[in-house]
């Protein structure tokens, strides 16, 4: 056996990651109100030994154009931390990532709350930290728009702050910039320590504060080369508060179409492809260079020049490095990033997906994965029973839970 | 005749806290025993000892037990509208119908001191809001019409644009686009539960809550104050069987049936809702010694009539469409 083992997360999304993933004949096309639906999924992946659920969170649409939402399954869908609650006391090894803004809540709050599920689940929650950087979010909280991103930042370090200092029982009367709180949480402490700290942030402040804060963070790299630059900067800045490369653990998304055969697998993925309605590809790949009107530029030509977000800058850096790099029309960068939205996509077989992730993984661009099933529950199946076995046979995942908390599976430290 | 229990898991005096298998038991055997709704709270004038917050505490409930009702305290300082009809919207589906949120009315100092309100509202600006705050939250648990999602594989269309209703709301606290991003709940509307209103928040009451929770001693007090919410439901065309009041009752071990039942006759109350202690041997004495009892007289046992708690209330859709 290896003496390093690779990390997964399952990452899950109403029907699936494919955008048009729910219109798929076997995707489960009512899971955004079927709770079985995400019992199944948990125990599925709790038997694969999966570290960690995680999911995502938006509080709002996803998309402002009801034309283009009511072609996709994303405008609804359960909230996440009620979600997880449930699947709390239906599972009993597998950790549970739930998303949450610092935009929209308070510290005292989230921290109570992520606790509670913490408690519920005997030790295996875990916070994914965003700043949110959608305006149709901001619209449901307020009328003054979205924050600009160095502030969005700036409250969530203090957030952070607020949040871990009331996990350890340290907190008593802060009194900041954007929040004040008087007491202590006085409930005992998580089973773990404190929950685990998540993030996804990609920009120079979000690294930052990934590198402070995060115990585990999610990003999105299509290259090895893109992965390991990632790898390698973060890891950089971890001296500098004083903490260890190994304190963090990075797991880049990943979104495989796997099959008994490569030719399957090809065909497979073809036949969600053919599924995105052109529109839908197209307002999709808007929103992650946060601009509105791509629509109106000739489908068959080249990106053009655009102004640097204020959203989320990575994506969008991300975007317009695969478009030249490529040479992608705007329809071929639409349907590529529907497919994984954005994130890296592998199609072929257990044994060549099993390559790819060693050789980011044994490569130092990757401590594991956050894998994004194409469709729910086949693509996870497929995951479960084809490639998890692979990388066990090579010594690569763990075939037992080695621990009971989530902070075990992931071989993190408890905090003191 | 309804019955409901409320737990305070901030737990009791000398006390351990109760953990997850003890209050699902508990519940268990309240949903046994005919309960229509056992109501969750985890916050007082102190800082809550129990590990669950009662919003997750619900979620992890529903997946335990098939009929009885789940019900949240939760205020309208700790929490931010639209994520609040999220949560309860999403707890609403989880259990297919079966939550309700019990919106607290009063403001609480310490809740102030922790969610960066250090000096708290005026006792005007707080009805204010919690008043504008109640009804985003209801307005946002019917922004998808019911026969919104098509789930049309082959003509790419998931959901009916035109039933789904953005909210729109700029108002003197909040300002909320919409709509919610969970389908619509299946009771259309979770249950709303407001508790002891004080004058100023009858209207609010009478308007817009399905149950109404009033302190059932004097009699004398709570029959007038019956009288009065019924009244002035109808006064504003609603049918004052859709607003059920149940009489709050500290319990003792040993209930009075009689008494029970005479206040039950005297005032016009709906039913009535315990208060229990958070400790165990409360717990116990009243699963096997007050409930059966209750039951023998027809004071429990007559709820979960339907699938819905809506639906063990008698409660209709709440005045949605
Ligand atoms: C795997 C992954 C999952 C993410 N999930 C969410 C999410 O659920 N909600 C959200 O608002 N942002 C999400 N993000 C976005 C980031 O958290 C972050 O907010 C965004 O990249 C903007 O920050 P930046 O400018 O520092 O990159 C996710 C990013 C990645 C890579």
């Amino acid at each position: 056996m290896s003496a390093r083992q690779m990390k997964l997360g399952l990452f899950l999304w109403a029907a699936g990651h494919h955008i048009a993933a729910w219109r798929h004949p076997k995707a489960h096309v009512t899971a955004g109100i079927d709770i079985d639906h995400y019992i199944q999924l948990a125990r599925t992946a709790e038997a694969a030994r999966f570290d960690m659920i995680f999911c995502e969170d938006a509080a709002g649409l996803r998309e402002a154009n009801v034309g283009i939402a009511s072609q996709t399954s994303r405008s609804i869908g359960f909230e996440p931390i009620s979600l997880l609650s449930a699947l709390a006391v239906q599972t009993s090894r597998i950790g549970l990532v739930s998303t949450a803004s610092t935009s929209y809540n308070e510290p005292y709050g989230l921290a109570r709350t992520f606790l509670s599920l913490d408690h519920l689940s005997g030790g295996r929650a875990g916070w994914n930290l965003v700043t949110s950087a959608s305006p149709i979010e901001a619209a449901n909280f307020g009328s003054t728009g979205l924050k600009p991103h160095a502030d969005r930042y700036e409250r969530a370090r203090e957030f952070a702050e607020v949040v871990t200092g009331l996990w350890l029982g340290k907190a008593s009367g802060h009194d900041g910039q954007s929040f004040s709180v008087r007491d202590p949480l006085d409930v005992p402490r998580s089973p773990q320590g404190a929950p685990v700290m998540v993030q996804a942030g990609a920009s120079d402040v979000g690294r930052d504060l990934a590198a402070r804060t995060a115990d585990v963070v999610f990003t999105a790299a299509q290259t090895f080369e893109e992965a390991k630059a990632f790898y390698d900067d973060l890891k950089g800045r971890m001296a500098a508060y004083g903490r260890e490369p190994d304190d963090i653990k990075i797991m880049p998304g990943v979104s495989p179409v796997v099959a008994e055969t490569e030719a399957e697998a090809r065909e497979k993925h073809e036949e969600l492809q053919a599924l995105i309605p052109d529109d839908v590809g197209v307002a999709l790949l808007s929103s992650y260079l946060s601009i509105s009107d791509l629509g109106r530029y000739p489908i068959d030509g080249p990106l053009p020049e655009l102004p640097e977000s204020e959203g989320m800058k990575s994506r969008q850096a991300l975007v317009i490095e695969q478009s030249r790099r490529d040479g992608l029309s705007i329809r071929q960068l639409a349907r590529h990033f529907a497919g994984a939205r954005g994130h890296w996509r592998i199609v072929g077989t257990a044994a060549q997906v099993a390559d790819e992730l060693q050789a980011r993984f044994e490569g130092g661009a990757a401590d594991g994965f956050n894998v994004m099933p194409s469709y729910f529950p086949g693509e996870l199946d497929a995951f479960a029973t084809l490639v998890v076995p692979e990388l066990q046979r090579r010594g690569l995942f763990r075939r037992e839970y080695e621990g009971r908390t989530l902070r075990d599976h992931l071989g993190l430290k408890r905090p003191a | 005749m309804h019955l409901a229990i409320s737990l305070n898991i901030a737990a009791g005096k000398g006390h351990a806290v109760l953990d997850f298998g003890q209050v699902s038991s508990f519940v268990r055997g309240a949903e046994a025993a005919g309960v229509d709704m056992v109501i969750i709270s985890d916050s007082a004038d102190k800082p809550s000892s129990s590990p669950f917050e009662a919003t997750t505490l619900l979620a992890a409930l529903a997946t335990v037990t098939d009929r009885i009702g789940l019900v949240a305290s939760a205020s309208t300082l700790a929490h931010q509208p639209y994520n609040l009809a999220r949560r309860f919207a999403s707890l609403d589906i989880i259990s297919h119908g079966r939550i309700g949120w019990n919106a607290t009315l009063r403001q609480n100092p310490r809740e102030a001191g922790n969610f960066s309100r250090p000096e708290g509202f005026c006792d005007d600006d707080f009805r204010r809001r919690a008043k504008e705050f109640i009804n985003i939250v209801r307005a946002l648990w019917i922004g998808w019409g019911r026969d919104a999602l098509l789930f049309d594989k082959a003509g790419g269309r998931f959901h009916d644009p035109d039933k789904m209703q953005p909210l729109n709301h700029i108002g003197e606290f909040f300002s909320v686009r919409g709509p919610l991003n969970v389908a619509r709940s299946p009771q259309d509307r979770p249950v709303l539960i407001m508790s002891d209103p004080a004058e100023a928040d009858i209207d609010l009451a009478s308007g817009g809550a399905d149950v109404v929770l009033i302190e059932g001693q004097p009699s004398e007090a709570l029959k007038v104050a019956v009288g009065d919410l019924k009244r002035r439901a109808a006064a504003i065309g609603r049918q004052p069987e859709t607003v059920k009041v149940l009489a709050t009752m500290a319990l003792s071990s040993e209930p009075d049936v009689g008494s029970l039942q005479a206040l039950l006759e005297s005032s016009g109350c709906d039913g009535f809702n315990f208060v229990l202690p958070a400790d165990i041997p409360g717990l116990q004495s009243f699963a096997d010694r007050v409930l059966p009892e209750l039951r023998r007289h027809g004071i429990a046992g007559q709820g979960q009539q339907g699938a819905t708690l809506r639906a063990h209330l008698g409660l209709g859709t709440g005045g949605a469409k």
